[in-house]
């Protein structure tokens, strides 16, 4: 191995650049570029947060006005009362913030940059410098996105799935003008970011793993962001189509997704020929997979999460990594389930049915490996852990929702209802957030060098899940009212009446959760500078990320990388001096690192990776 | 041949034109309103900003000259130069409002007289139908008032406990920091807190179903003859994921509680069991395997539904309204041509197929009760869905494919209304696909009449071309 080599070739390297520009802005170091993707993402999280206090303001007082509104949002909110176009521009940015910015970017950007790298033991990602070029697209995409709120006709407004021809044609809606171009151009780059990271990311795991640490000794976490990595690379490239066949039909008078559409209503040509379901299959090839690339890094953090905290090893590892690969493999092959209505020919309904339930399965089997890894355990509830229990309350709760909405009969009624708003939600939305808040809080150490404040951080957990399922959890009986999402008001239908009161409850419920959002803010930003200097190890983690030392170092590691011995879950091992052996612990006479471990580590191991931290 | 066909399109224009100027000619209030929400209500309503611009007081901002000018063709006036045309036009993001020059200045008028009427009436009974409902929603939106304070009020407090909740622990962690041991035990409390929330929360769901079920649409049942299978199916999901919901909740959080760190006990080294692991992932593929296939059976009878032939009506979206359009006695609907659609022709109903002339074109959906319909969809615009609730009904409207469902309704609007209690019951087609600004308003009203009442219903309204007969001769000449 050239372990030395390279060491040597980075001692050189950061002589030469150790400026601020290199070392805080165009940086080359995964862990440099994992702190700028989860700031980028906490920031469009907060704006994608404020946007939906206000319109869950106008959801719950229809008729009332709120001169602030004004202020904030100037001329479509004329005298305190909310532009229903604007309105439809406010959930389509949250949504696409939601989605894109925070739950792909700043998840797994975030946690896959910092981990990869650390986890599997290797000096940096298999291109730093593509790494760089991947925050930078990001960058410059949610700058795109931010501007487009301020161009004439307002953000794209077409809701976050865009559908032509409301998306294609500026006469259908004053959103598809500029607006709409800038969300696509932004897409554009985002993909391109997306792109540049995961095949990095693919690389990475693939060749660059220590000595010893075979696919079957990964820790959970890697297996969920290689899986996700391959997931972004299969399926962003489609919607990178189409988003291009989209902007030709909005620039240059292309029909792709648009048919019978008279001149007059089309920018002067008639528009024949195309189909607008056409983007929606496009769309979903991309979108389906997306909430996977969204929910499996953070049951890959869960995973990690759990077990340490639980000081027990995770519960059928190799039937978790099944399962990872099952949910990857199904979920290229169920994107119809979106679209069972459109008037598909229903055998082809039946069959994305079909897909779309035998998903339960895989995700069954990681739910009760989770309950079966706490069972017996001798749990430490650490915010990371409350948030990683949450994140397995709502996986569950939001789940089985599925359940219905994978079955096309019922889906008929239930489509496009706040059934569907409480569903994705409950699994999608809050599981991922808790996934990710849950990977803040164990690896904040790592990314900072400094701990959170603890009490704040359990506050933070409590005030979020009790808004979360009191925002969410009532939308199930309004879309089994058949309340339709995306309403500016329910004011025009009698029988929705009878949900006023919950309506009220529920925005109140979203604004305590954004008061619970600035505790979380304020632990997070003091820490960074204020927060108790962190230990070696302070989660007392098998995995290889924390025998690197606190202080960030360019090539993570200032000897040689360590070797790995055993699996990332030795936890409370019968014989063991402690509840823990870290993976580069060999057992007793083992030599070769790629050997099976079968028994204990040699002496106490404490002592052992004392030497190796020294 | 050419001339007979450019007579018979004469005839049909005339007829269109003469429907719409036959059916009202007094002015009232009464027929403004009817006319209002025929052809106004997609873009306008009388204190809001739909598409266009609030309608309140309308009659005292403009001159009735001009508002007559602008009502019939908007874009002639704004191109001519009218200063007040191009400040509204300007003013409402240089949107065209759809010229309505088959209004006759008496028709208009009485929408004028009805918006006055409107804009006088006091604030707090908006739309009233009847007076008693008017009454009971003026006590309670008072009511809401009180229940809106009270909400915010508790809020504070929340908020308030939340700062001081904050504040006190901050202390504590300090005195904990100085005494060099923690104060608070988190571990404890947070495996106490998991039992407390696991036990609110499932008496919460418990009083959210007793509460809010009789909102649901399974409260009344189904109102077709394929939402029995579909309510069935319903319930039997339910049911199962209800149990799984409640016993895998319960084992998490009492695993929360039970196995909290004590400083004491060692956690149980226990990485696989293949067993237990065949058995959690089998016995959830048959749970699936049951539900998989009843649903494919529910589906499949919905979709593919054994009675033949139905009653054809089109039902017609554009932004932001429906149409409804019925095949006539020959039960055969005209085709259509979207190159057509105009101020005249909105639905864009080919002139050349004679099958159009007796087509019926309304604004209300009429059902017979127990007699099949196939319902055929077509947009104008963008991509709309009809979402029927109370049927188990949907299906997306696109632009340029055309997409159907055939159903039977079974009860009818007066019997749904006893059955509810509520005398104003109605059905709706409502909206369900993101449309634009008036999406949250574009609605059709649905009535299950019975036989007798829809054979009388469907006489009131013209056909197309009323002289049927003579014109299919002419034609086929």
């Amino acid at each position: 191995m050239s372990d030395h080599n390279t060491h040597h070739n980075h001692e050189e390297h950061e002589h030469h650049e150790d400026n601020f520009i290199s070392k805080y802005v165009f940086s080359m170091d995964h862990k440099m570029i994992a702190r700028q993707f989860l700031i980028t993402g906490i920031i469009m999280g907060t704006i994608g947060m404020l946007m939906s206090l206000i319109f869950r303001l106008q959801l719950a007082y229809p008729n009332m006005t709120f001169p602030f509104l004004e202020g904030i949002i100037g001329h479509w909110g004329k005298d305190g009362k909310l532009d229903p176009n604007f309105y439809l521009a406010l959930i389509t940015i949250h949504g696409t913030i939601m989605v894109f910015y925070v739950l792909t970017a700043g998840l797994s950007g975030t946690f896959s940059n910092l981990l990869i790298p650390l986890q599997v033991g290797a000096r940096d990602m298999a291109s730093p410098f593509m790494n760089m070029l991947s925050y930078w697209f990001f960058f410059l995409s949610s700058a795109v996105l931010i501007i487009s709120l301020f161009v004439d006709g307002g953000p794209a407004s077409a809701g976050w799935t865009v559908y032509p021809p409301l998306s294609a044609l500026p006469k259908a809606i004053p959103g598809s003008g500029t607006g709409m171009t800038l969300w696509l151009v932004a897409m554009v780059l985002f993909i391109a970011s997306a792109l540049l990271g995961g095949i990095n990311y693919i690389a990475t795991v693939l060749n660059m793993r220590t000595m010893g640490m075979k696919m079957t000794r990964l820790p959970l976490t890697i297996w969920a962001f290689l899986v996700t990595a391959i997931l972004g690379l299969l399926s962003f490239p489609v919607l990178l189509g189409g988003s291009l066949l989209l902007i030709f039909d909005r620039s240059f008078g292309t029909s792709f997704y648009l048919s019978e559409i008279v001149a007059e209503f089309a920018g002067g040509i008639e528009r024949t020929g195309g189909s607008p379901i056409l983007f929606q299959h496009l769309f979903w090839f991309l979108g389906h997979p997306e909430v996977y690339i969204i929910l499996l890094p953070a049951l890959g953090i869960t995973s990690e999460v759990i077990a340490t905290n639980s000081r027990k090893p995770i519960f059928g590892y190799r039937a978790m990594i099944g399962s990872i690969l099952a949910i990857g493999i199904l979920s290229f092959i169920v994107w119809g389930h979106h679209m069972f209505i459109t008037g598909m020919n229903p055998f082809l309904g039946s069959v994305f049915m079909l897909g779309t339930l035998i998903i339960a399965v895989p995700s069954a089997v990681k739910t009760f490996n989770y309950l079966a890894t706490l069972w017996k355990g001798n749990l430490k509830l650490t915010p990371a852990m409350m948030f990683a229990i949450g994140l397995v309350s709502f996986f569950i709760s939001g789940g089985l929702t599925g359940i219905y909405l994978g079955n096309a009969a019922l889906d008929i009624e239930l489509h496009d209802t706040y059934f569907v708003v409480a569903h994705f939600h409950l699994v999608m939305g809050s599981a991922a957030i808790f996934g990710m808040m849950s990977g803040i809080y164990h690896w904040y150490p790592k990314l900072f060098g400094r701990m959170m404040n603890e009490t704040a951080g359990h506050i933070h957990f409590w005030l979020t899940i009790i808004s979360a399922y009191c925002v969410f959890f009532p939308m199930h009986f309004m879309g089994l009212a058949g309340v339709p999402r995306r309403y500016y008001a329910n004011t025009a239908y009698d029988q929705f009446n009878v949900f006023v009161d919950m309506n009220e409850f529920i925005t109140i419920a979203a604004i305590l959760g954004g008061v619970a959002q600035l505790i979380f803010l304020g632990n997070f930003f003091i820490s960074i500078y204020k927060g108790k200097r962190a230990p070696q190890n302070p989660w007392n983690s098998n995995t290889l990320e924390w025998t690197a030392p606190v202080e960030h170092l360019h090539g993570n590691w200032p000897g040689e990388i360590p070797h790995v011995y055993r699996w990332a879950y030795d936890y409370s091992k019968p014989g063991a001096e402690e509840d823990f052996i870290p993976q580069n612990i060999p057992d007793a006479g083992q030599t070769d690192p790629m050997e099976e471990s079968t028994g204990l580590p040699v002496a106490s191991h404490a002592t052992t990776s004392a030497h190796a931290v020294a | 041949m050419k001339i007979l066909n450019l007579l018979s399109k004469i005839t049909f224009v005339i007829a269109v034109l003469f429907s719409f100027t036959l059916s009202l000619s007094a002015q009232s209030v009464d027929e403004g309103k009817t006319l209002f929400n025929a052809n106004c209500t997609a873009c306008h309503a009388i204190n809001d900003k739909v598409v266009g611009p609030a309608l309140k007081d309308v009659s005292k901002r403009r001159e009735e000259a001009w508002l007559l000018k602008w009502i019939k063709n908007s874009q002639a006036m704004v191109k001519s130069g009218d200063p007040i045309a191009v400040q509204v036009y300007k003013e409402n993001n240089e949107g065209i409002m759809t010229s309505f020059e088959q209004l006759s200045d008496v028709q208009i008028k009485s929408i004028l007289a009805y918006v006055k009427a409107e804009s006088e009436a006091p604030a707090a009974a908006p739309v009233a139908n009847a007076t008693a409902d008017a009454a009971t929603a003026t006590t309670a939106s008072n009511d809401g008032d009180w229940k809106s304070m009270i909400n915010w009020l508790l809020f504070i407090i929340v908020a308030l406990l939340v700062f001081i909740i904050t504040q006190v622990f901050s202390i504590l962690s300090r005195i904990g920091d100085i005494q060099g041991k923690p104060v608070v035990n988190w571990n404890q409390l947070n495996s106490v807190l998991l039992i407390v929330f696991l036990v609110v929360g499932m008496g919460a769901i418990v009083w959210e179903f007793s509460a809010h079920s009789k909102h649901t649409i399974f409260n009344y049942g189904p109102a077709s003859a394929h939402g029995a299978e579909y309510d069935d199916m319903f319930m039997i999901t339910l049911v199962l994921t209800g149990v799984v919901f409640v016993i895998t909740q319960i084992l998490l959080f009492w695993y929360g509680f039970k196995y909290k760190s004590d400083g004491k006990r060692k956690a149980l080294y226990y990485p696989d069991n293949h067993k237990i692991e065949l058995l959690w992932t089998v016995v959830p593929a048959i749970v699936l395997t049951v539900l998989v296939i009843r649903g494919l059976i529910v589906w499949n009878d919905m979709m593919y539904p054994k009675e033949q032939n139905g009653r054809k009506i089109e039902i017609f979206a554009y932004q932001f309204g429906w149409n409804a359009r019925y095949a006539g006695v020959d039960n055969k609907l005209g085709a259509h041509n979207f190159r057509e659609v105009g101020v005249i022709n909105q639905l864009g109903v080919d002139t050349n197929d004679v099958n159009a002339y007796d087509d019926v074109v309304t604004n209300e959906l009429h059902l017979e009760v127990n007699q099949p319909v196939d319902l055929a969809f077509r947009a104008k615009d963008v991509i709309h869905s009809a979402l029927m609730p109370h049927f188990r009904v949907q299906m997306n409207v696109v632009p340029g494919l055309p997409t159907k469902f055939s159903f039977t309704p079974t009860v009818t609007t007066n019997e749904m209304r006893t059955k509810t209690g509520k005398p104003t019951f109605d059905y709706v087609l409502l909206c369900n696909k993101i449309c634009g600004s008036a999406h949250y308003r574009m609605k059709m009203k649905v009535v299950v009449d019975s036989k007798e009442d829809y054979k009388k219903w469907m006489s009131s309204q013209s056909v197309l071309v009323a002289n049927k007969t003579a014109n299919k001769a002419v034609a086929l000449n």
